[in-house]
């Protein structure tokens, strides 16, 4: 289990996280949301033991992750911006990897050469961004980890390669318990994959829950009011409201049941409740702490 | 799992070999392509010994090679290598996505410190090892092997190695940019020498007298310069009669090596351990680095201001001082530096210095907001140091050390240069400390005179005059002060012009300037040059010893030595140009011997009757060769020639070298020197200095001046 107990740190007076708090159960699938600048990528670095924070307990397993080589070695990270050494190829980082990991897996990494269709013996930094994305895949998968700690994995690759890679991961996480924190923006695709949802905002985790109870503590209702009542009334607390001719789109942070419960007072034609996809949680979550919607990019 | 792995497992690892051996695969060429270099050098050394198969090496020659390369070599190759290197094993400490992967990675710190660290040293000692290892073997096949300066040469070429890397190392982690390592690096190894230049150079254009001439106050803080100037090789040679019956005296003698120390050698472990105390401060910084820090030109907190200040100070002297000879020197009266626009000029440059730091910790441009006090702060440290310059408030001008503070003086005057000891005469040295105390105290007018020197005549005269005191505390004090001497004063007592001629003239200087008075001075050689003749000759140690000897008479007899301050024309000397080499044999502190050399001209003039004589007796010049440069020249000696000999005679004051110097070197062209042979004196045409002295002898008193090693004896001919 990964635990981020109120982390602070600062860069030149600058609070990249404020605070940050977040527990990610062994063997998640824990997608870590916000908008850029939140702080997604500091707290990440925190995890992986390239930072060290100013205030707060990272731990992993109940473990300082600050300088404990024997935890990292269960740990494997994408970072965003993967680095390579200077001409080294596949093989070359190969054994680097081997060297260093302890729980680094020749044979897988032997199997993941079907998956990854690359030139082994090309320079990797000749290779297309998409190409050293799938070879930090390949590696950080060849050293089996615990933890699989990704920042935005999958950009830049092809939707099949993302599917496969999504397939390989969500196979360690069923057999081997391996537990993923992954950051990223694509929404649509987290909620896909993962169990477990944080938002960030200005160095704060803002909300941590399932995504099941995500989706349960918020709910859209499509709803058709009687004549003369044509705006919806205001003490219902709606997180947001759209009209399309006679119908209410209606957003209120309850469950499907109190929602309409709610509404029965004011006798609607219509009630429909359907559940809320896990970007549009993010947007009308972070709608209430003067998230402006159309700064999101998706 | 493979044993690399066992290691790094191990609670506490400080080296992973994987790192380790990525390093020197990863930095291939760093460490080959010096190797290959190096070894060409005892390759083409073995072709040498091949090429004169008959030499066999002695140990202590091979020795001597060795010694001198770990003196004049290592430094200068390590400096440079080690950065090379250490730009290599921590150039992931500069970008963000390579200290991204390294710290990910499961090695603790300290397993990458070590590890860079040693894989560091590894390519450090690589080409070392290849090229010194070749000539050991090519050496010892040739007869050189001496085991003892084998070890010597490892563990000095080991110890500057890690100094040198350690202080690299040691940069990298005050810095997170790449391109600021190297400077900076430079600039740790040579900031002592390059400030105590600056300051010297400012100091300079506000004090009268402060020489603008390096100090080498903080040398040792340089370690490249301090090494070459301090370690060096010292091989001592014997002389072995070789019997040959080919030969025509039936042998010959030859000049062996009989022993080579590494002078000052200890100087190495110190840095070595320097060093290793650099490489513990770099593991202290390291285990506090943050790794965000990675791009910036200083990546620890509390050196940001240092950096800052650095770089505004250093820009507000020198800048200062390169804006004040653009715009100001034009408009400047008199020879110093003027405050106020000295100080406008310090806090442009120094604002500029300000910003430009400001800027790069920063990384941006916007830097100006706020940077007011800091402004203000440059604006009070220009207007502090110009005061405290301009109004010598730490009475540098006025500075004479006492006897009890110094270990040798060295007074230039008159054209002539005295080294004095305390102990030895301190009578004599306490008068040159009065001259240089009227100087300093009369400093107002002698600047004023010097500038108005144009202005007051023919009577007027300028010289030079030079101190520099050795003080026991290792630092050294030098003065050098461009003088106008006049009659009028040289006859007032308490000016410079009385003090300085009483002491030139005085019997006792006239003494120490021929080396008289157990000096440990030895006259050896000497060179001769007969102008009407067009011949030289080089003296033996016989003749130039004879010679010497009659100087010294003459100067006894007031004839020779007595300096004239306002002609300094060779009209009336004799067109015989006479030169004495003097020897003396000093010690180091270790024991070593060595050999000072001091050389001194001699103006032969009508009247000097000892001199004369002797150079007839030994058969050096004849009668009718005794003419003066006027009877031999007479065109160069008209009122023009004279006008313009004065002109040169200004420009040598102004530029302090001897414009024969600067002639001599663009349009020299070598005279025919005679072999010894040929200046030997023809017994049958001249006495020999034995007879005249000899003669003189039984007619004479005896006079002892004394001499190298115990009290020479001078004949003084009587009548």
């Amino acid at each position: 289990m990964i635990e981020v107990k109120n982390v602070v740190k600062t860069f030149d007076g600058f609070a990249a996280l404020d605070g940050a708090t977040l527990t990610v159960p062994t063997g998640s699938v824990y997608g870590l949301v916000g908008p850029n600048g939140a702080g997604k990528s500091t707290l990440i670095r925190h995890l992986t033991g390239i930072y060290r924070q100013d205030e707060g307990v990272i731990t992993v397993d109940g473990q300082d992750i600050w300088e404990n080589a024997a935890l990292k070695a269960r740990i494997a990270a994408i970072p965003d911006d993967w680095y390579y050494f200077n001409q080294a190829n596949v093989p070359d980082m190969m054994r680097f990897y081997k060297g260093v990991y302890p729980s680094f897996s020749t044979e897988r990494y032997e199997k993941l050469k079907n998956v990854f269709p690359i030139d082994e013996k090309r320079a990797i930094r000749r290779l297309s961004k998409g190409m050293q994305k799938q070879v930090a895949f390949w590696l950080a998968l060849s050293c089996m980890p615990d933890y699989l700690i990704l920042d935005e994995p999958v950009d830049g690759l092809d939707p099949v390669m993302r599917r496969q890679i999504w397939s390989l991961m969500m196979g360690d996480v069923a057999e081997r318990g391996t537990t993923v924190l992954v950051s990223s923006h694509n929404l649509r695709e987290l909620e896909d994959v993962c169990d477990h949802v944080g938002i960030m905002e200005h160095g704060k985790v803002l909300l941590e829950r399932s995504l099941v109870q995500l989706q349960d503590n918020m709910v859209k209702l499509q709803v058709v009011f009687g004549e003369g009542m044509e705006e919806v009334p205001a003490e219902l607390g709606a997180l947001h409201t759209s009209r399309i001719g006679r119908v209410h789109t209606i957003i209120l942070r309850a469950g499907a049941e109190e929602a309409t419960a709610r509404l029965a007072p004011y006798a609607p034609l219509l009630v429909d409740a359907i559940p809320l996809t896990l970007e549009e949680i993010f947007i009308y979550e972070l709608g209430g702490v003067d998230y402006a919607v159309k700064e999101i990019v998706l | 799992m493979n044993w690399e792995v066992w290691t790094m497992l191990s609670k506490r690892s400080f080296f992973n070999a994987t790192l380790f051996r990525k390093n020197l695969t990863r930095f291939w060429p760093l460490w080959a392509a010096p190797s290959f270099i190096g070894a060409l050098f005892p390759l083409a050394a073995l072709t040498q010994l091949l090429r004169y198969n008959d030499s066999w090496m002695k140990p202590l020659s091979a020795t001597e090679i060795y010694y001198g390369i770990v003196a004049y070599g290592v430094p200068i190759v390590s400096l440079i290598y080690a950065i090379l290197v250490a730009v290599a094993v921590w150039s992931y400490l500069f970008n963000p996505r390579g200290v991204g992967l390294m710290h990910t990675l499961p090695i603790r710190r300290e397993g990458l410190f070590v590890t860079n660290f040693l894989s560091g040293m590894a390519m450090m000692l690589i080409p070392y090892v290849i090229t010194g290892g070749l000539a050991i073997l090519i050496f010892s096949c040739f007869g050189g092997f001496e085991p003892v300066g084998i070890l010597v040469t490892i563990l000095a070429v080991v110890g500057e190695s890690l100094f040198y890397f350690a202080s690299a190392t040691a940069v990298a982690f005050v810095t997170g940019n790449l391109f600021a390592m190297p400077v900076l690096y430079f600039v740790f190894h040579f900031l002592a020498v390059a400030l105590d230049a600056l300051v010297c150079l400012f100091a300079q254009g506000f004090l009268f007298g402060v020489s603008g001439s390096y100090t080498g106050t903080a040398e040792f803080l340089s370690p490249t310069v301090y090494l070459m100037r301090h370690v060096s090789t010292h091989s001592e040679y014997t002389e072995r009669f070789i019997e040959d019956s080919s030969h025509r005296l039936g042998g010959y003698w030859r000049s062996e090596i009989s022993a080579v120390t590494l002078e000052n050698g200890w100087l190495i472990a110190v840095y070595a351990l320097a060093g290793l105390a650099l490489l513990g401060a770099a593991w202290l910084l390291y285990s506090r680095r943050r790794s965000e820090s990675a791009g910036d030109v200083v990546s620890v907190r509390w050196m940001k201001p240092v950096f800052r200040w650095g770089v505004t100070v250093c820009s507000a002297m020198l800048g200062g001082i390169a804006l004040y000879e653009i715009f100001w020197r034009n408009f400047q009266y008199g020879k110093y530096y003027e405050a106020f626009p000295m100080a406008v000029c310090m806090l442009i440059s120094g604002a500029i210095g300000y910003y430009t730091a400001s800027m790069l910790l920063a990384k941006s441009l916007r830097v100006f907001r706020g940077s007011l006090k800091g402004l203000a702060a440059t604006a009070v440290f220009a207007a502090a140091v110009c005061c405290v310059l301009h109004f010598d408030l730490l009475g540098v001008e006025e500075r004479v050390p006492k006897i009890r503070e110094v270990k040798s003086v060295t007074f230039y005057a008159a054209g002539n240069n005295y080294t004095f000891y305390p102990g030895e005469e301190d009578a004599l040295l306490e008068q040159v400390r009065a001259a240089h105390l009227a100087i300093a105290q009369d400093a107002d007018y002698a600047a004023r005179a010097y500038d108005e020197r144009g202005r007051n005549g023919s009577s007027v005269t300028t010289t030079t005059v030079r101190l520099t005191y050795n003080l026991r505390n290792g630092t050294t004090l030098s003065r050098r002060y461009s003088l106008v001497v006049t009659p009028e004063r040289m006859e007032t007592p308490g000016t410079y012009d009385f003090v300085l001629d009483r002491l030139v003239n005085s019997a006792e200087m006239k003494t120490k300037r021929l080396h008289g008075g157990g000096s440990g001075y030895v006259v050896e050689s000497g060179n001769l040059y007969v102008e009407k003749k067009q011949e030289a000759f080089s003296l033996s140690d016989r003749e130039a010893r004879a010679i010497w000897e009659a100087v010294c008479l003459d100067a006894k007899a007031g004839t020779w030595g007595t300096y004239n301050w306002f002609d300094r024309s060779n009209a009336a000397e004799y067109a015989v140009s006479l030169s004495l080499e003097f020897v003396k044999k000093e010690y180091t502190e270790a024991g070593a011997d060595f050999t000072l050399h001091d050389y001194l001209d001699i103006n032969i003039r009508p009247g000097m009757t000892h001199t004369v004589d002797a150079l007839l007796a030994l058969g050096l010049v004849t009668p009718d060769q005794l003419v003066t440069y006027q009877q031999l020249y007479p065109e160069q000696y008209t009122d023009e020639e004279l006008l313009k000999m004065e002109e040169i005679k200004l420009w040598e004051e102004k530029f302090g070298i001897a414009y024969e110097d600067v002639y001599d070197s663009a349009s020299y062209v070598p005279r025919p020197i005679p072999s010894t042979e040929d200046v030997t004196p023809n017994p049958n045409s001249a006495p020999t200095v034995e007879d005249i002295i000899a003669g003189a002898v039984s007619e004479s008193s005896v006079g002892i001046i004394g001499g190298a090693d115990g009290p020479t004896a001078v004949y003084v001919t009587g009548g």
